[in-house]
């Protein structure tokens, strides 16, 4: 027979379920708020400063113009979003305009995703950068520096700032890289963690600000007229020696708006998180998009006219272009040494954010590149995960190593990354818009909501809001091309270089794909299903879930095979395809065929499975990590056991608390299982995940055999069970821990568990002396649950 | 009139064509915000 035929055709072919939707924790509209924020707001932190380098004081407005028109283009994303659940660009502009135009749309995508981690990186160190030489200087004033110091360096000690800057970006962007090639658990936790944090600051600097006008007054930027708009020789590019930005009004104020357009970069990231918002989906979409407007509007737009209102003019651009904020901490009233304090306060949260932004760009990326390569546009080598992380390392390496390149090559320039920067933005912004406009006309599916007003005229639909938003984006981008030279000349390049990658790789993948899928056809066949279910799988409750990462590390497989008769048991094989926070608009779709990796795991999968003679069942699911993934597939599945192999990353025990945390996630009913974890040495660890008998320690059973000897001889005890002891005593745990012993108590479990501590069990059934030799009669209760043969709790 | 002029003629009347759209857009959407904001049906925990 065949062993691994569990096809339901009967065929030797053996069934793959492929899961399309990603398994997520769902989540609130805060955190999907908190992590768009993360990356829009971090702008505020130099899209002004760049943006009055470029046209002059008038720039507050623009930025203000910027943020409003905002809220218009997240309505473009909502509407996307209403229609397709992975919403993103490239999945809308391949939709509207077909591959090629959605491999340009990429390549313009990753040059602002490329490019947000350097500028972020850049400006963070800025802020540093700034700090130090503000604070040296001052200690210099009070005569803090000694002398020999002060000769050294010819005057006050200052750092070189883009010297820092660049210092600072390159160790960030390592520290990310390591991060990422590990496999860092990002989390809205920590996104909604540093926004907290950043709306303190902005409260405090709004307050502060609006005081400090109320005392020292101040008077508002000039409003944007061609002759307020004073451009710089860099912000006119291929225009510098023309005269018509200086005679068109209207043009003055497009140039000026598409300086300032970097303001809103991150709103894609509102594609990516819709896949994982709780329920009711839209609603809470528009709700995250009304947070994230009036934030960054508040924060970005706001602060950038407050700046510009309190810093003094000779000192604004000339110290402060770079790190605005950091200015308007130390234009306030108050004492020195306070404006300095929460100067540092505003570094501190610019690290936070732009070193989150950093991240946030590195995460895109790799979602990105990965989407393009599940569609075979970009060769399968880039998808090959790590051999200890599993991990896409080689499209991290990628990613990391072009940001290095950008920010070595900017020397730290701000504003030459932040013109760059915002040529990727406008430009995937446009494909993303244009491409809504013409699947109003060629989109046949659901649709929950569409960008307001639309006209019918005839039976006709005119979608002007949509038109409207597409005009004014599509204009600034074209001007765009004539005022930013290096941008223009850069990302075009890049743009270039990236289309013609994409372009080569799909061809030769055409070629190599149609080979495997024809082995793919004699192998396996797939089967694609919206969500994990026992029933589509075809398999019996009870089954044994097996997860495989690495073909070169099967033997957890081996010893279920060796131990599980399958006719009575069936044992599932998954792996699970992790797309990472924020990357989920670019995970399956349903033409994604497999990688060459995960044919190879699969094959040998089958391989072990044929040489014990026994059948298996194969699953692919995507998800955010993959402990979620377990816990979700098995709780789906129905599984009594999941049997891994030992993390190289994490013990045994460490392994089992990560399961139970992504099980504590799944909401109720929810069933138990048995995890086992084979390590290489053959030897196996056993856990029960979910609540269970805990086992008991001897000395335990002891104490509580003593105490129950005891109460017994009370009066009116008699009757009284080993249960009713342990439940006085956990009562009144939980009532110490839950008020006045709190402290106490976490302390001295602290001790026990790292040193092993002495037995307090053992010590205490010492003391509990019995009354009386113990009575000849049975023990009314059950006896405590024996420890476990094996394993460990 | 030249190429250049005529085409940032037409980028012009698309800007500001554009942007008259757009507020109507934000008009709209901000009537529809201030429905979805009072409406605390539904609302998931956080």
């Amino acid at each position: 027979m065949s062993s691994t035929s569990n096809s339901p055709s009967g065929s030797n072919r053996v069934r793959i379920v492929v899961a399309t939707s990603v398994m997520l924790t769902f989540i609130s509209y805060w955190r999907a708020a908190a992590v768009i924020l993360n990356d829009l707001g971090s702008s505020a932190f130099y899209a002004c400063g760049i943006a009055e380098q470029a046209i002059g004081k008038s720039a507050p407005w623009f930025v203000l113009g910027v943020m409003l028109f905002a809220f218009a283009v997240r309505a473009v994303y909502v509407e996307s979003c209403s229609m397709f659940v992975r919403g993103g660009v490239y999945r809308v502009v391949k939709e509207a305009l077909g591959g090629t135009l959605a491999k340009i749309s990429v390549s313009a995508l990753m040059f602002d995703y490329i490019l947000t981690g350097p500028v972020s990186a850049v400006s963070a160190g800025q802020y540093i950068a700034g700090l130090i030489n503000d604070t040296i200087a001052i200690a210099d004033a009070h005569g803090w520096v000694p002398a020999a110091i002060h000769r050294l360096f010819n005057g006050t000690p200052q750092v070189g700032v883009n010297a820092t800057a660049v210092l600072f970006a390159v160790a960030v962007t390592l520290y990310f890289w390591w991060e990422n090639i590990k496999g860092i658990e990002a989390s809205s936790e920590k996104a909604l963690w540093v926004m907290q944090i950043t709306t303190v600051m902005v409260v405090m600097l709004l307050g502060w600000s609006f005081f400090t006008l109320l005392k020292v007054g101040g008077h508002l930027p000039p409003f944007p007229t061609l002759a307020n708009i004073h451009y710089s020789q860099e912000s006119l590019g291929f225009w510098k020696h023309s005269r018509l930005p200086h005679t068109f009004a209207i043009l003055g104020l497009i140039i000026g708006f598409g300086h300032s357009v970097l303001a809103m970069s991150g709103e894609e990231s509102l594609a990516q998180v819709y896949r994982e918002l709780a329920h009711p989906k839209l609603k809470n979409l528009k709700r995250t998009a009304i947070v994230i407007g009036v934030y960054s509007f508040v924060f970005t737009g706001l602060v950038s006219l407050l700046a510009v209102m309190l810093i003094p003019d000779d000192v604004r651009v000339k110290v402060y272009s770079d790190n605005l904020i950091a200015g308007l901490a130390m234009h306030m009233v108050g004492p020195q040494v306070l404006r300095l304090a929460f100067r540092a306060f505003v570094v501190v949260v610019g690290f936070l954010i732009l070193s989150g932004a950093v991240n946030t760009a590195i995460v895109g990326s790799n979602g990105v590149l990965n989407r393009v390569s599940e569609d075979g546009v970009l060769a399968d080598w880039f998808r090959r995960p790590h051999k200890k992380f599993g991990t896409t390392y080689r499209i991290i390496n990628l990613i990391v190593g072009l940001q290095l390149f950008t920010i070595i090559v900017s020397w730290g320039n701000i504003y030459t990354l932040g013109e760059a920067y915002a040529f990727g933005v406008v430009w995937s912004f446009v494909f993303k818009t244009i491409s809504m406009l013409v699947l109003r006309y060629r989109y046949k599916g659901e649709r929950n909501w569409k960008v307001p007003p639309n006209l019918h005229i005839f039976g006709v639909e005119i979608p002007i809001g949509l038109a409207s938003v597409a005009m004014v984006l599509l204009s600034t981008a074209i001007v765009n091309l004539f005022t930013k030279s290096v941008a223009t000349v850069s990302g075009l390049i890049f743009s270039v270089v990236f289309f013609a990658i994409f372009t080569f790789s799909e061809k030769v993948n055409r070629r190599k794909h149609a080979h495997t899928a024809a082995q793919m056809k004699e192998q396996f066949q797939l089967q694609q299903a919206e969500s994990v279910e026992r029933e589509t799988v075809g398999i019996r409750p009870g089954n044994v879930l097996v997860p495989v990462r690495d073909y070169n590390t099967l033997n957890h497989l081996k010893w279920v095979l060796d131990r599980t008769d399958t006719h009575e048991q069936d044992v599932v094989v998954m792996t699970a395809r992790i797309s990472q926070f924020g990357a989920a608009a670019y995970s399956l779709s349903t033409e994604q065929m497999f990688s060459d990796y995960e044919q190879t795991l699969f094959t040998r999968a089958v391989s072990v499975a044929e040489s014990f003679g026994k059948r298996i069942s194969l699953l692919v699911v995507p998800a955010r990590d993959s402990w979620s993934a377990i816990a979700q597939t098995a709780h789906n599945l129905e599984s009594s056991g999941v049997v891994t192999g030992l993390s190289s990353k994490m013990t045994t025990a460490e392994q089992a608390f990560a399961l139970g945390s992504a099980w504590e996630a799944i909401p109720e009913p929810k069933r138990q299982f048995v995890l086992q974890i084979v390590q290489t040495d053959g030897r196996v660890d056993t856990f029960r995940i979910g609540p269970h008998t805990p086992t008991m320690k001897n000395e335990d059973v002891v104490l509580l055999h003593r105490l129950w000897l005891n109460l017994t001889r009370e009066p009116g005890l008699e009757n009284v069970h080993h249960h009713d002891i342990l439940t006085e005593a956990l009562t009144r745990f939980a009532n110490d821990y839950g008020a006045r012993d709190r402290e106490d108590i976490v302390k001295e479990l602290r001790r026990h568990s790292a040193d092993g501590g002495p037995l307090p069990a053992r010590r205490i059934a010492d003391q509990v002396h019995t009354v009386q030799p113990a009575p000849a009669r049975p023990d009314r209760d059950d006896a405590p649950p024996s420890p476990k043969v094996t394993g460990s709790e | 009139m030249s190429f250049s002029v005529l085409l940032i003629k037409i980028l012009e009347y698309m800007f500001v064509a554009g942007w008259i759209g757009s507020a109507v857009v934000l008009v709209l959407t901000g009537i529809e915000d201030v429905g979805t904001l009072l409406d605390r049906e539904d609302e998931n925990s956080h």
